[in-house]
C-alpha cells in the first residue's frame, strides 16, 4: 500500500507539467503515423486482406495486476485505434500499455508499416527513455528496422518511428523493445508476432506430393507434405517478472540488475488461475492491460499449435502437458525443422526445455485423448507459484471438448 | 523529410575515414580474426594477474600464461593445432602456496600425463615454481574443444584457469571439419564465463576459509575474458595487458562465418544472433551428420543458441539482405550492382520517411544512415563510431540479465557483428 501511495503522489505531482511540456514541444509534429494509402489496418492476433498492413503501437508505462492481487508496474506497448488523429495520441495514449503486447499475425509476403510511438514514461517522469521495437528472428534484418538502439534511431518520448517489414519466412516470432533491454523486458515490453505460410492459400485440392491441400488448411510452414497441418493456434509466451525489480522502479529507486530474480513466472502476461481467466484483467484505471488468457481448447481430433516462446530475462522454463500425448516439434526460431538435405529434424518430447529467447512450434494430435480438463505447467516447480503463494505461476488448462 | 544519401559521395567519406581511422587506430579496425598460438608443443604457466571489468572495476584471477610471457591471461592462449598432430602441453604453478596444486584437463582428448604429483582427475604441477607436468595428446579429431583445470575446478575455473583449443581439419584451414559444408570465410571465438565477485575478493585478500562456491551466484559475464563493450576493441591493447583477445566479427555481405562457441564457466547461455539464422554444425567438436563422412547433413538454422557448460558450439552464419523489400544501398535505377546484391530489390525505394533527427535518439553505431555504406548528419557529440556505414547485429545472450556487469548495464555478453560494405579491408 505504501508503494501505490507514493507512486500516486508522484503521479500527481509530475502528470500535470510533463503532459504540458510534451504538448508544448508541438505534439502534432512529432508524432507521425505513416500508413500508405490503400493499406489494412491490423487488428491484433488477426491476418490482415490486402498487400499492405499497419499498425501503431505506443510504447510507455502502465499498470497490472499479478495472479495473487500484487499490482505491478510495467513498460509495454499498446494500441492506437485506428483512425486517431497524431495530435490524440499522447493525451490519450498515456498509461495504456498492455502486457503482453497487442498480437501481430501475418501473412507471409505481405508489408508491415509499424508505427511506434513513445508516449513516455507518466510515472518516471524522471526518465527520458527512448523505445523500439525488435522483430526476434528477422531473417536478413537491416538494423534500421531491426530496433537495437546502438545501430538505430530509436524515438524520444513524444515522438514515432516506423518500422518496415516484408516477412518472406512463415513461423513463430515474438518481439520486443531493445532499449536498455535487460530493463526494458524484464519490465515487460514483448508481443507475439505470428507469420501464416503462403501454403495456406493454395487453391483447394492442391496436390502437396501426395498430400491433397484443402482450403481453409492451416500450416506452420511451407512443409509441402501437409506435415505442420493445424487446426487451432495458441500462444504460449513464457515471461515473468521480478516483482522487486518492478516495485523499486515505481518507488524510483536504484534497479536491482545483478540481483535480478523473477518471482511471478507467466503465460501470456498471467500467472495461474489468471491464466484461465477467459476475460481482460482491469488494472487500477478499469483498462484492459491484460488482454490475453492462456486457455487452450481443442474439439477431440483436432490438432492443436502452441507457438511457445520463451522471452524471461532470467529463466530457462521447461513446460508439459498431462494429456499423454507427446509433443510435436516442428519447428524452432521460425524454421521448419528440416536439414538442408531434406531430412526431418522434428521429435516427438512431453518436456519442452525452452531457454530465453528461443521459440518453438508445438504441434499436439489429440486424437487419442479423451474428453476433459487438462494442464499444461512448468516442471520448473518452483516456477509454479505467484510469488508466496502457491499453485500459481506457468501453468494454464488445456480444455478437451 | 529524409533524404537519400549518395553512395558514391559516400565512397570518398569512407576512404576519408580509412585513412582518419589509421592515423588515429581507433576501434574500427579492430582484428576480426581468431587469435592463438599455432605449434606442437605448448609450455605454459599458472600465474595470478588482474583483469578489468567494464564497470570499471578490477579482479585477481589466477590464469594459465605462456613460459615465455611475463604474465597470466584470461583466458588462456587459444591453443590452434593441426589434426593428426601429437600435442606436448607443459605446466609450471607460481601461483601462492594457499592456491594448491594446479592441473589441465582436456575434454574430448585421450591424454597421457607425466610429472609433477598425482591429483583426482590428473596429474598436478605444486606450487614451487618448478616442477613441470606434461600432457601429451593427438589431436585426432577437427573441432572446438577446450581446456581447463582439473584441479578444484569449481575454484579454479572460476578463477580463470580455461582457455579453448582449435583443431583444424585436414582437409584446410577454412574448413571447421573434414567436409565441403563445413566451409567459411572468417571465424570468431565466443568462450562464455562468468563470475562470482565475492570469490575473487576472498582470495584476493588471503581469506581462503571465506571462498564459499556453493553459494555461487554470477553478477559479471565475459567472452574471451572481456565484457561488453571491452571486446569490440583490438586484440592486445596495453590497458587490457591480461585480457588479450577480443571479440569483434566483421565480415562483408555474402560471406559465410563460422562461429565457435564454448561454455567454459558453469552456467548455460542463450546466445541470440541478430540479423539472420546460423545453423548448428557440430557440437563438441563432431558434425551434425547422419552417417560417417556426411558433413554437417543435419544442421538446422535458428537464431538463438544455448550453450551448456563444458559444452562447444560450431555455428556457420550469412547475411544477405536479400528479400527485405527495398535497396540497402539505396541505388537508383541505372546503379551498378553491388557483389552479391539482391536484383529483386535493386533501386527499390526506402520505405518510410525517417523522422527529423531533433526527435530520435542516435546510437552510437549509427552511421546517420539507414544504407549499407551510407553516412548522414550526426547530432554533435555523437561519438561515430562507424565510419564505414557498416551494419551492426548485437550477438548477445538472451538471458538479458547477463547484458550487465555487476549491476551496471551495459556490458556482459553482448558484442557485434559488423556487415560492412563490400571493399571495406577488414583485418
Amino acid at each position: 500500500m505504501r508503494l501505490k501511495a507514493r507512486g500516486k503522489w508522484i503521479c500527481l505531482v509530475w502528470i500535470v507539467p510533463v503532459l504540458l511540456l510534451l504538448l508544448g514541444a508541438g505534439t502534432a509534429r512529432a508524432v507521425l503515423t505513416q500508413c500508405p494509402a490503400g493499406a489494412t489496418w491490423l487488428t491484433p492476433g488477426e491476418p490482415g486482406a490486402g498487400d499492405v498492413v499497419c499498425m501503431h503501437i505506443t510504447g510507455g508505462d502502465g499498470f497490472t495486476y499479478m495472479a495473487d492481487g500484487h499490482e505491478q508496474y510495467i513498460f509495454s506497448f499498446g494500441r492506437v485505434a485506428p483512425g486517431t488523429p497524431d495530435a490524440q495520441v499522447l493525451t490519450d495514449y498515456t498509461l495504456k500499455a498492455t502486457f503482453p503486447a497487442p498480437t501481430i499475425v501475418m501473412k507471409e509476403g505481405q508489408e508491415l508499416y509499424l508505427t511506434l510511438t513513445n508516449v513516455g514514461m507518466v510515472m518516471r517522469p524522471d526518465l527520458f527513455d527512448p523505445h523500439s521495437v525488435h522483430w526476434h528472428g528477422f531473417k536478413n534484418a537491416a538494423p534500421i528496422f531491426d530496433g537495437l538502439p546502438e545501430p538505430s534511431p530509436t524515438p524520444n518520448m513524444g515522438a514515432s518511428i516506423t518500422y518496415y517489414y516484408k516477412p518472406i519466412h512463415p513461423g513463430t516470432y515474438f518481439y520486443h523493445c531493445h532499449v536498455e533491454a535487460a530493463e526494458h523486458m524484464q519490465m515487460g515490453m514483448i508481443g507475439n508476432v505470428w507469420v501464416l505460410p503462403a501454403q495456406d492459400d493454395l487453391p483447394n485440392l492442391t496436390n502437396l506430393n501426395g498430400f491433397i491441400h484443402t482450403t481453409g488448411n492451416k500450416y506452420v510452414y511451407n512443409d509441402g507434405d501437409g506435415s505442420t497441418l493445424y487446426d487451432r493456434s495458441f500462444a504460449i509466451q513464457l515471461t515473468g517478472f521480478d516483482s522487486n525489480f518492478h516495485d523499486a522502479h515505481i518507488a524510483v529507486q536504484p534497479l536491482p540488475f545483478a540481483a535480478m530474480k523473477d518471482t511471478y513466472p507467466m503465460i501470456n502476461g498471467r500467472g495461474y488461475p489468471a491464466t484461465i481467466n477467459p476475460g481482460s484483467i482491469l488494472n487500477r484505471d478499469n483498462f484492459a492491460a491484460q488482454p490475453m488468457n492462456a486457455v487452450i481448447s481443442a474439439n477431440r481430433g483436432q490438432k492443436i499449435l502452441l507457438r511457445v516462446s520463451n522471452i524471461s530475462t532470467t529463466d530457462f522454463f521447461s513446460i508439459t502437458t498431462t494429456l499423454g500425448i507427446p509433443m510435436k516439434v516442428v519447428g524452432t526460431g521460425a524454421q521448419l525443422l528440416r536439414s538442408p538435405t531434406g531430412q526431418d529434424l522434428t521429435y516427438d518430447t512431453y518436456v519442452l526445455n525452452t531457454a530465453g529467447g528461443e521459440h518453438y512450434d508445438v504441434i499436439l494430435d489429440t486424437a487419442s485423448v479423451p474428453q476433459g480438463t487438462y494442464f499444461l505447467y512448468t516442471t520448473n516447480l518452483r516456477f509454479l507459484s505467484n510469488n508466496q503463494e502457491e499453485r500459481g505461476g506457468l501453468m494454464t488448462e488445456i480444455v478437451i471438448n | 523529410m529524409f533524404k537519400r544519401i549518395d553512395i558514391g559521395r559516400c565512397r570518398t567519406l569512407l576512404a576519408a575515414a580509412v585513412v582518419f581511422s589509421m592515423v588515429l587506430g581507433v576501434t574500427v579496425s579492430a582484428s576480426a580474426t581468431i587469435q592463438g598460438i599455432t605449434g606442437t608443443t605448448f609450455n605454459l604457466v599458472a600465474r595470478t594477474g588482474n583483469i578489468s571489468t567494464s564497470d570499471g572495476d578490477s579482479f585477481l584471477m589466477w590464469g594459465y600464461g605462456l613460459a615465455t610471457a611475463a604474465s597470466m591471461q584470461y583466458p588462456g592462449p587459444t591453443l590452434i593445432l593441426q589434426q593428426g598432430q601429437t600435442i606436448t602441453v607443459t605446466l609450471r604453478n607460481e601461483l601462492p602456496a594457499a592456491a594448491g596444486n594446479v592441473s589441465i584437463v582436456f575434454p574430448g582428448q585421450i591424454v597421457t600425463a607425466s610429472g609433477g604429483v598425482q591429483g583426482l582427475l590428473t596429474r598436478e604441477a605444486p606450487p614451487d615454481l618448478t616442477t613441470t607436468v606434461t600432457y601429451t595428446f593427438v589431436a585426432s579429431e577437427p573441432g572446438t574443444y577446450l581446456y581447463h583445470s582439473g584441479t578444484r575446478p569449481d575454484l579454479q575455473v572460476e578463477m580463470g584457469l580455461v582457455g579453448a583449443i582449435i583443431v583444424r581439419p585436414s582437409l584446410g584451414a577454412s574448413y571447421a571439419y573434414n567436409h565441403a559444408n563445413t566451409q567459411f570465410d572468417r571465424e570468431f571465438l565466443y568462450l562464455l564465463t562468468e563470475m562470482d565477485p565475492r570469490i575473487h575478493r576472498s582470495v584476493a585478500l588471503g581469506m581462503y576459509n571465506q571462498v564459499d562456491t556453493s553459494n555461487y551466484y554470477a553478477t559479471n559475464w565475459f567472452i574471451n575474458g572481456r565484457n561488453f563493450p571491452d571486446v569490440m576493441l583490438d586484440n592486445n591493447i596495453p590497458w587490457l595487458p591480461n585480457q588479450p583477445y577480443n571479440c569483434q566479427p566483421r565480415m562483408h555481405p555474402g560471406e559465410t562465418v563460422l562461429v565457435r562457441l564454448i561454455g567454459a564457466g558453469r552456467d548455460p547461455h542463450p546466445m541470440h544472433l541478430h540479423g539472420a539464422d546460423f545453423a548448428a554444425i557440430a557440437v563438441d567438436g563432431r558434425t551434425l551428420e547422419s552417417a560417417p563422412g556426411q558433413g554437417a547433413d543435419l544442421q538446422w538454422e535458428a537464431n538463438t543458441i544455448r550453450v551448456l557448460p563444458g559444452q562447444t558450439v560450431d555455428v556457420t552464419w550469412t547475411w544477405t539482405g536479400q528479400g527485405l523489400g527495398w535497396d540497402i544501398y539505396g541505388h537508383v535505377a541505372g546503379d551498378p550492382l553491388e557483389p552479391g546484391e539482391d536484383p529483386t530489390d535493386h533501386a527499390k525505394p526506402f520505405p518510410v520517411i525517417i523522422p527529423p533527427r531533433d526527435v530520435l535518439t542516435f546510437g552510437q553505431f549509427y552511421s546517420g544512415s539507414p544504407f549499407l555504406g551510407g553516412a548522414g548528419e550526426l547530432p554533435s557529440g555523437h561519438p561515430g563510431l562507424n565510419a564505414f556505414g557498416g551494419f551492426f547485429y548485437m550477438w548477445h545472450s538472451h538471458t538479458e540479465k547477463e547484458l550487465t556487469s555487476n549491476d551496471i548495464w551495459p556490458g556482459g555478453l553482448v558484442s557485434f557483428m559488423i556487415v560492412e560494405p563490400p571493399g571495406v579491408p577488414i583485418p
